[in-house]
């Protein structure tokens, strides 16, 4: 009984990674059950140890590449300095996160908050100093040491150039004389000729050999000590942390949500004391009028939330919303049309032309029609009742909707409803015909017709557009906000490419993984999707 | 009932049978043509036969579904043209004196320290302000991250913009209350030149600033025409004469010199044209057709954003640029290019940036924008607050803070390179430039008259402005965009609350800078005699 029990978990187990997609854990399962343990052992050898030691060893060879490549924005990132960029980029997210927690602390836990604050901040700044005093150590040798490099070059290149301009000046002497020579008839005109050839030649190989001292310089200039960089990178982010620390200070004690309020309070009171007390008309009239404007900024105050810098993490989701968004648009419009296509000719031929031409437009060109249509229809975005709305969502209000938002989407909606229309034509137009005629001889209905045979049996194609589809919003999404600045993960790619720091292409690089890993877990989640409309077993998808 | 009732349960084990009789092997055939090319589909669909249907039905369905979108088609510009009257409302407004209270008139006594004056009272608490990945930002991130804002009971977010047109556009449209803008872009959108729109100014954000680097190779080409420069730390100012015949090579060649600025109405643009225009190269004219810039020109200079300046000159479709900071530091820290000259060099203390707002904002939250101006003011004063001996105390703070990736993001030290008083020419050359960017000394916050009629000047120079306009017309144009009354009434208050002197502020000025001759040619620029000014140059339109 337990042996079928068990029978029946692992059935289960085997079904949800075929159903998932992730066929490569089979022979895992099947190996941990002891079933035909030498066979699942090389199954699992094969497609799952040789593929994990495959990647092992790119990352490897990334490893050791990387450095080799001196681009002029400095070296190619290795893995661990990606990594090291994505611990930057959450470590940036989570300052805010304290952020916001001081900004509404109130009461004793805000003084509990403050001495921990300040004693942390007091450290830091003691290790932020000596951190610095390190660094300016390390530059000033190592300028040393570049000096000490470059002197006898720079010695060299100061010969050089020297022995180079007497050149010079004999060779003109003696062209000088020569052409006196040419003059009184004592040399050919072809013998002065040559000689300013040679002269130039000359001229060319000493100007040569001149930059390539200089290049060499420069060189040992651009390429200082390593120790530089690192002593530096360790001050500036303990200096960081300190400039953290006092904005987190200043967020618990002058810019906390409490002191603001209680500041606009006491102004209230010491405005209505002035009230009580005034005796000319005027005076109780402005009296009165901040007393009520010491309540209203109460109220208002109380209902201030901290103003977040939009982190990595906040992006992934606002690019996920905005990608649901322009993906469910794109199903919508695709569903209902393609249907219409496959089940009638004269439909499918009117559209074609439509569809031919504007599929192959590219989603840059979309955009911008978009940002230009959608603009006109909302003058004034911020009393716009749809963002509003949308503003007092609980999670999807911080997401900050705005126009930017709803032309991204539709520009996502424009290039992904292609594929899910053409497949859900083609769904609908392979129906089999006995199932027609059936539908025919029983005298069903339209709707019957269309929820009982049309869409069950186009189903599985449908949702294979659909995942195409979703596929495509997602690529064309981060390229839609890079170009816009929407926020999203496109805008943080952008940002960082524009800001140009030592982090900044390692972040990029780290982007570029968590843009394919949320693509890759997107396509998964419709892969599921798919099989459970799917009536075939077929073979695992990849 | 009856019959629909069994129709249903007929249906209902219909559709089982039809789940189990669908022909897999031709379903999973397509499945993996469709992964293989989605695109091949739409050859296919049309030769499968079609199912016999009721065709007029589906066929009304789509007439209905064009039907429904050509009347969105037809809602939207209804929509549309109910905007200009809704938005007319406020313009009438217009004609009354938009400030309440009453602005100060310039000249008028301050306020006596201590009095006290009423609180404002805030229209708009929430703001959102633009900005471009510029060292200048400076004032804007410094209010916001000191808390300037925050005791003016301001809420603002500071959001980068990815070029200038697009934070213009945003500024338009309400995406953001105000932003950091060039001191063309104002005037240029209250004139209608590019995006029509009535954008003022109350504040200015700095002085000087940019810089004009060229790739290594043309500065080689440069040093070999002057010897003079053929040194690891040349004389200052390099004129443009050394470059002209590298300009006259590519020429002969049958090619422009290519050159980038960061927008047409840019003070970089008007730099670069200038330095050209003085060693007598013509950078080019606009004209009504040729909105590049690019007739007669023999430096083609076209637009690049400012952050994406190194990676262009790098990739060589262009040998130099003209840009603010940090973008020619990161040229010299990542070797490929040489600053030749800053603009400091090419007119001492021209101003540079301006914290813009459309004028129907400013109607419409009179006071809100008096206390962000406030705000500006003293982010501008602890800019450039210095210790007994002249240095500035609190740069280095400034650069970690512009140096964080939701502000300017670049690395601190190049940051740092600029704004404490150096700049790296080579980097062998590091000079001290105690003006480089000057953001409250020499009274420069304050929205001069005279600033907006040098640029109204360029633009007629280089033919943006495309006819002929008396001197009038410069004085209207310059008071419609610069609102002095603004700034003084914010630093009067400022005055009231003590925080700033009495002296920080030009209290009685008309607005008119005194005429100037510190430019990289000695011409005089009189702002009150903009036709005068105008026709001084050798080069460019004159009336």
């Amino acid at each position: 009984m337990a042996e079928s029990k068990l029978e029946k978990f692992k059935y289960g187990l085997l079904k949800l990674i075929d159903v998932s997609g992730f066929k490569v854990f089979d022979p895992v399962v099947r190996l941990v059950f002891g079933e035909e343990p030498r066979k699942q052992a090389g199954e699992v050898l094969k497609f799952l140890v040789t593929p994990v030691v495959f990647v092992l060893l790119c990352l490897g060879l990334w490893t050791v590449i990387a450095p080799r490549h001196k681009t002029k924005s400095g070296e190619v990132p290795t893995p661990v300095e990606v990594w090291d960029a994505g611990m930057i980029a959450n470590t940036l997210n989570e300052r805010e996160n304290e952020k916001e927690t001081d900004f509404a602390l109130s009461g004793s836990q805000r003084e509990a908050e403050i001495t921990l604050v300040q004693q942390l901040l007091a450290e830091k700044k003691k290790q932020s100093e000596q951190l610095k005093a390190e660094a300016e150590k390390v530059a000033a040798a190592a300028t040393e040491e570049t000096a000490a490099a470059i002197a006898p070059v720079q010695k060299q290149y100061d010969e050089l150039k020297a022995a180079n301009k007497g050149a010079k000046t004999t060779r003109s002497g003696e062209i000088k004389k020569l052409a006196e020579a040419v003059a009184a008839g004592s040399a050919t005109a072809e013998k002065l000729l040559q000689a300013i050839r040679d002269d130039n030649l000359a001229s060319d190989e000493a100007r040569d050999a001149e930059k390539e001292l200089k290049d060499h310089m420069d060189e040992i200039r651009s390429n200082p000590p390593k120790a530089v960089k690192k002593t530096q990178l360790a001050y500036d982010a303990a200096a960081n942390e300190v400039q953290h620390l006092s904005k987190r200070l200043d967020y618990l004690q002058k810019g906390n949500r409490s002191q603001k309020v209680s500041q606009a309070e006491q102004k209230t009171l010491a405005a209505m004391s002035k009230l009580e007390s005034a005796t000319t008309s005027s005076a109780i009239l402005s009296a009165a009028k901040s007393v009520v404007q010491g309540e209203e900024k109460a109220a208002r105050t109380a209902e201030q939330s901290y103003p977040r810098t939009a982190t990595i993490w906040f992006q992934v989701r606002r690019s996920l919303f905005t990608v649901f968004v322009g993906f469910v648009m794109a199903a919508v419009i695709a569903i209902p049309v393609g249907i219409m296509c496959g089940l009638n000719k004269v439909v499918m031929a009117c559209l074609t032309p439509i569809i031919s031409i504007f599929k192959p437009v590219s989603p840059v060109v979309w955009l911008l029609i978009f940002q230009i249509v959608v603009g006109a229809f909302f003058p004034d975005p911020e009393s716009h009742p749809l963002f509003v709305f949308f503003g007092s969502l609980p999670w999807i209000g911080e997401l900050g909707v705005n126009p930017a938002l709803v032309f991204s989407a539709c520009t996502v909606a424009m290039c992904a409803v292609w594929p899910a229309l053409v497949n859900t034509a083609l769904g609908v137009s392979s129906i089999d015909k006995d199932h027609m005629n059936v539908a025919r001889v029983l005298k069903l209905g339209l709707w019957s017709r269309l929820f009982k045979i049309i869409i069950p049996s186009s189903l599985p194609l449908v949702f294979a557009g659909l995942r195409i589809s979703l596929g495509v919003g997602w690529m064309v999404l981060i390229a839609a906000e890079a170009l816009s600045s929407s926020d999203g993960l496109g805008k943080y790619v952008w940002d960082e490419y524009q800001n140009g720091s030592s982090h900044s292409f390692a972040n990029i690089i780290f982007a570029c993984f968590v843009v394919g890993i949320i693509g890759f877990f997107l396509d998964r989640i419709m892969i599921v999707l798919q099989r459970s409309v799917s009536f075939d077993d077929g073979a695992a998808v990849v | 009932m009856l019959r629909e009732k069994r129709a249903w349960s007929v249906e209902t084990g219909k559709t089982d049978r039809t789940a189990r009789v669908l022909p897999k092997s031709v379903l999973s055939i397509q499945a993996s043509l469709i992964s293989i090319n989605p695109f091949l589909l739409e050859f296919a669909v049309p030769s499968i036969s079609i199912l016999d249907f009721r065709r007029a039905l589906s066929l009304s369905v789509l007439v209905l579904l064009i039907g429904s979108l050509s009347g969105c088609g037809e809602e939207a510009p209804t929509e549309t043209a109910a905007d200009p009257s809704a938005s007319e409302a406020p313009e009438v407004a217009v004609a009354e004196p938009p400030v309440d209270p009453p602005p100060a008139e310039p000249g008028e006594e301050p306020a006596e320290p201590g009095e006290e004056m009423a609180p404002l009272d805030l229209e708009k608490d929430e703001l959102k302000f633009g900005f471009i990945k510029l060292t200048d930002c400076a004032p804007i991130v410094i209010a916001k991250e000191k808390g300037f804002f925050e005791d003016e009971g301001l809420q603002v977010e500071v959001i980068a913009q990815p070029n200038w047109k697009q934070l213009l556009d945003n500024v338009i449209t309400g995406e953001l209350d105000g932003a950091h803008m060039l001191s063309g872009q104002p005037i240029a959108a209250t004139i209608g030149f590019g995006t029509k729109a009535h954008i003022i100014t109350a504040y200015t954000l700095d002085l000087n600033g940019n810089g004009i680097t060229v790739s290594n190779d043309v500065w080689a080409k440069m040093v070999e025409n002057d010897p003079a420069l053929d040194t690891p730390t040349p004389k200052h100012p390099i004129p443009a004469d050394s470059l002209k015949p590298v300009v006259q090579e590519k020429l002969d060649a049958g090619e422009k010199l290519q050159m980038g600025m960061v927008f047409p109405v840019s003070t970089h643009n008007y730099e670069i044209r200038y330095w050209l225009a003085a060693a007598g190269i013509h950078p080019g004219m606009y004209t009504s057709e040729d909105i590049k810039g690019f007739t007669d020109a023999q430096v083609e200079l076209s637009v690049t954003p400012p952050p994406q300046m190194p990676a262009t000159l790098e990739s060589g479709n262009i040998s130099g640029y003209c840009v603010g900071e940090p973008w020619n530091q990161q040229a010299v820290a990542k070797g490929i290019g040489v600053p030749v000259t800053t603009n400091y060099d090419i007119w001492k203390n021209n101003p540079e940036k301006v914290f813009g707002v459309t004028k129907e904002w400013a109607d419409e939250n009179p006071n809100t924008h008096i206390a962000v101006v406030k705000a500006l003011i003293r982010a501008g004063k602890w800019l450039d607050e210095t210790d007994s001996d002249g240095n500035l105390v609190n740069r280095e703070e400034a650069c970690r803070l512009l140096s964080q990736p939701n502000y300017v993001g670049a690395d601190f030290d190049v940051i740092k390179n600029s704004m404490t008083g150096y700049f790296f020419f080579q980097k062998s050359d590091k000079r001290e430039m105690p003006d480089f960017n000057v953001f409250f000394k020499y009274y420069c916050s304050y929205p001069w008259y005279s600033d907006g009629i040098w640029f109204l000047t360029q633009m007629r120079r280089w033919g943006q402005i495309t006819e002929a306009k008396p001197a009038e017309w410069y004085h209207e144009t310059a008071k419609e965009v610069y609102k002095p009354e603004i700034y003084l009434e914010a630093a009067k208050r400022l005055e009231a609350d003590g925080h700033i002197e009495k002296s920080d502020i030009p209290w009685d000025t008309d607005g008119y800078k005194e005429a100037t001759t510190d430019f990289i040619d000695g011409l005089e620029f009189d702002a009150r005699k903009p036709i005068e000014y105008l026709n001084s140059h050798k080069i460019g339109n004159k009336d």
